[in-house]
């Protein structure tokens, strides 16, 4: 996976404004009707980082899109694309962004290769740097085998490629995802990771909204989690990381592991079970089994292993139970409760 | 997908931002350039053109506009084989089917054409684009136009069959084939205005098929109506025969000849029909602006009237409707036979000079095809401040 260091190569910014960081959104609202479905949202999104939107569905992360992309003005608050506010500099914005929808629409009738060119055509680009850039963008998400059949044969995951492709025809500085992997198979998800994480690496502002966390997880710099419209949350990945959170630990001998436990005084729970201390051990086996124990982060997880093959457990995993994200956004749920 | 690693996306060696416009304005709602208006009507043309039996389509228009070519001319001659007439009958009947065909395909063309990307969610990501949401609309009237002209081309060679039986001017032809065009462009365009104002495809179809019908049926019917209430009974100054007077002077009938009966102004009741007050209804009617557009067909010198154009009936029809009545009647019939009034192109019946009235018809569709162009381009401009109801961004 590249590194920021490997940003040294791409394109310098079009934008003015390092200083500028890539998305700020401050106090946005927007309401249809009676609905608010943005009611108060800030998140900053630095340039040449990955920002994960999280929030359940219908929390306003499609419509929040919608304003970033410049295609609705909010009610309230600002909004700054690096450094350009879509309403008054639509223009701007719209050569500086990238935008892939969630509801997906293509052109049926055009192939892979003529929706690129014509979008390429639609942000001005000569037809024959139009042409050599879909050619490239169609390597890029592996569709240069469909390039010239119709739209209408493609699978869902294979359109959610050609949407990526589309988003990225005029080299935009500033992304926005909305649920990208959806529909991808494992390979592409991969694809989609390091593409992003490459794209990142060119000091491009990448904003992703999903509620698939465990994909975030491995793409994502910081997380901002939005509910009812509104920021509740804005943290980094690696505090995400070393947040108390369950981790599985697993040994040749469920029973054995149990009891080493409550004697080393940490609290565990079976699977599935509730974190109630030492509850008096269900029907445990002595045969290989895990047991799931709160710990804080990864320092917290080296010392337990450590402990544990220390006193001859026969240790042989131990990993988180749940995403670092997913832990934080139930953990909110659980606040708002 | 095979391969584990991404490929590069770094710089390209040809970097696309350098070709991003550097205008200022340029892309903004209201700005226009001919690449923006190509590259949409060409998406239009490939997307809709593709996804319809359009070959189909065309076949099936022009065996229509053939048939009843051979109908018109089998039934042209039977009145007479060897008038004159028959050649302009056949070009206003195949003139006329040809629009109302016209009239009735070209709705279909443009009125989904933007309330169906919507629904399709394609519309969204075209907006975010640099090309000005005038640009769209105009790329997408250009391609509806097109099409629709794909129809009138069929039908060129029946309108050129017509002009080649005999007497119908060049220029009517000209004139003809050219507002044939416009008034497609023209529902084209309101076609579009309505795609942009309902949700649903179905919505905006019905309006643009009942604007249509408004214009060519409706508005005919409602002048029909409407002719009671313009009109009744009232006192007119008639110059009319005296006979009273001619009798007093002890005349006698002659034996031979026409008897010289003085004129005399008086006053009397008479229904009257104030038909320059609802003339506009027909003007603004695409088969009168089309039939009164042509020039006369070439008559032979020995011929006035007998003849069945039916593009000259309704020219004189309507020139002479919108004049509405005269401010005097004049019916001293020897005066106007010496005169030799009442005969003739260009005037009523009673000698009253006609003129045009497809220059105020054909003003007002424009409009109206120019309204819909606005309203369209108002409906797409972004970022949008208020969503009409019903409809999504994406």
């Amino acid at each position: 996976m590249p590194t920021a260091a490997d940003g040294a190569v791409g394109p310098a910014p079009l934008a003015p404004a390092p200083e500028h960081p890539g998305i700020v959104v401050s106090g946005v609202r927007r309401h249809f009707g009676a609905v608010r479905a943005v009611d108060g949202v800030d998140l900053v999104a630095r340039r040449g980082a990955v920002t994960a939107l999280i929030g359940p569905n219908g929390s306003g992360k499609t419509t929040l899109l919608l304003v970033l992309a410049g295609l609705l003005v909010p009610d309230a608050g600002t909004v700054r694309i690096a450094g350009h506010d879509p309403v008054t500099a639509g223009l701007t914005t719209r050569a500086l962004t990238g935008w892939m929808p969630d509801a997906f629409g293509t052109w049926d009738s055009l192939t892979a290769r003529e929706v690129l060119t014509t979008v390429g055509a639609a942000y001005r680009l000569p037809a024959a740097r139009a042409a050599a850039r879909a050619a490239e963008l169609l390597d890029l998400v592996h569709l240069t085998d469909l390039a010239d059949r119709p739209a209408h044969v493609l699978s869902r995951g294979q359109k959610q490629r050609l949407g990526l492709a589309r988003a990225l025809v005029h080299d935009p500085q500033v992304l926005l995802l909305d649920e990208p992997a959806s529909g991808l198979d494992p390979r592409s998800r991969v694809d989609l990771r390091v593409l992003v994480r490459d794209l990142a690496a060119q000091g491009k502002t990448i904003l992703v909204s999903s509620h698939v966390l465990v994909e975030l997880d491995e793409m994502a710099d910081d997380a901002v989690f939005v509910s009812a419209g509104r920021t509740v949350a804005a943290e980094s990945l690696a505090a995400a990381s070393a947040a108390r959170r369950p981790w599985r630990l697993r040994a040749l001998s469920q029973s054995g592991l149990a009891g080493w436990l409550t004697a080393a005084g940490v609290p565990w729970r079976p699977e599935g079970g509730t974190a109630n201390g030492f509850a008096p051990p269900p029907d445990l086996l002595d045969s290989p089994g895990s047991l799931v124990v709160d710990l804080d982060g990864e320092a917290g997880a080296a010392d337990l292993l450590r402990a544990a093959v220390g006193a001859g457990v026969p240790v042989t995993s131990l990993a988180p139970a749940s995403g670092a994200l997913e832990a934080t956004y139930l953990a909110l749920e659980e606040e708002r409760r | 997908m095979t391969t584990t690693t991404a490929p590069p996306v770094g710089p390209t060696p040809t970097d696309p931002r350098q070709a991003v416009d550097p205008l200022p304005g340029a892309g903004s709602t209201w700005s226009v350039s001919w690449h923006g208006v190509r590259t949409v009507a060409t998406l239009e043309l490939r997307q809709r053109v593709r996804s319809t039996r359009w070959i189909v389509s065309l076949v099936v228009f022009g065996l229509l506009v053939g048939g009843v070519s051979v109908l018109t001319w089998a039934f042209a001659r039977q009145v007479d084989d060897a008038a004159w007439t028959v050649g302009p009958t056949m070009f206003g009947f195949i003139a006329f089917f040809v629009l109302f065909l016209g009239l009735l395909v070209s709705p279909t063309l443009s009125a989904t054409a933007i309330n169906g990307d919507r629904a399709a969610g394609t519309l969204a990501t075209l907006q975010v684009t640099l090309l000005s949401a005038l640009e769209i609309v105009l790329g997408k009237l250009l391609a509806a136009w097109l099409a629709s002209l794909a129809f009138l081309a069929v039908s060129l060679p029946f309108i050129l069959w017509a002009f080649a039986t005999g007497n119908t001017s060049p220029l009517a032809v000209l004139t003809t084939v050219l507002l044939l065009a416009v008034m497609l462009a023209v529902v084209c365009a309101m076609g579009l205005g309505f795609s942009a104002l309902t949700a649903r495809t179905a919505g905006s179809a019905v309006l643009s098929y009942v604007a249509v019908a408004s214009l060519s049926v409706l508005s005919l019917i409602i002048f029909g109506l409407s002719v009671p209430l313009v009109s009744g009974i009232e006192t007119v100054q008639v110059y009319e025969e005296d006979w009273e007077a001619w009798e007093r002077e002890g005349n006698e009938y002659p034996l031979d000849g026409e008897p010289m009966i003085p004129c005399t102004w008086v006053e009397r009741e008479q229904y009257v029909s104030h038909t320059e007050r609802t003339w506009w209804l027909l003007a603004i009617n695409p088969f009168v602006i089309v039939a009164d557009a042509a020039p006369d067909a070439v008559r032979p010198r020995d011929d006035y009237y007998g003849s069945f154009d039916p593009l000259a009936l309704i020219r004189q029809g309507v020139r002479t409707a919108r004049l509405g009545p005269p401010e005097t009647f004049n019916y001293c019939w020897r005066e106007l036979e010496m005169t030799g009034q009442g005969f003739g192109a260009g005037t009523s019946d009673d000698g009253r000079p006609l003129s045009p009235v497809w220059p105020w018809g054909l003003s007002v569709n424009l409009l109206l095809g120019a309204a819909g162009v606005l309203f369209a381009t108002h409906r797409l401009r972004i970022p949008q401040r208020t969503l009409p109801r019903g409809t999504r961004v994406a």
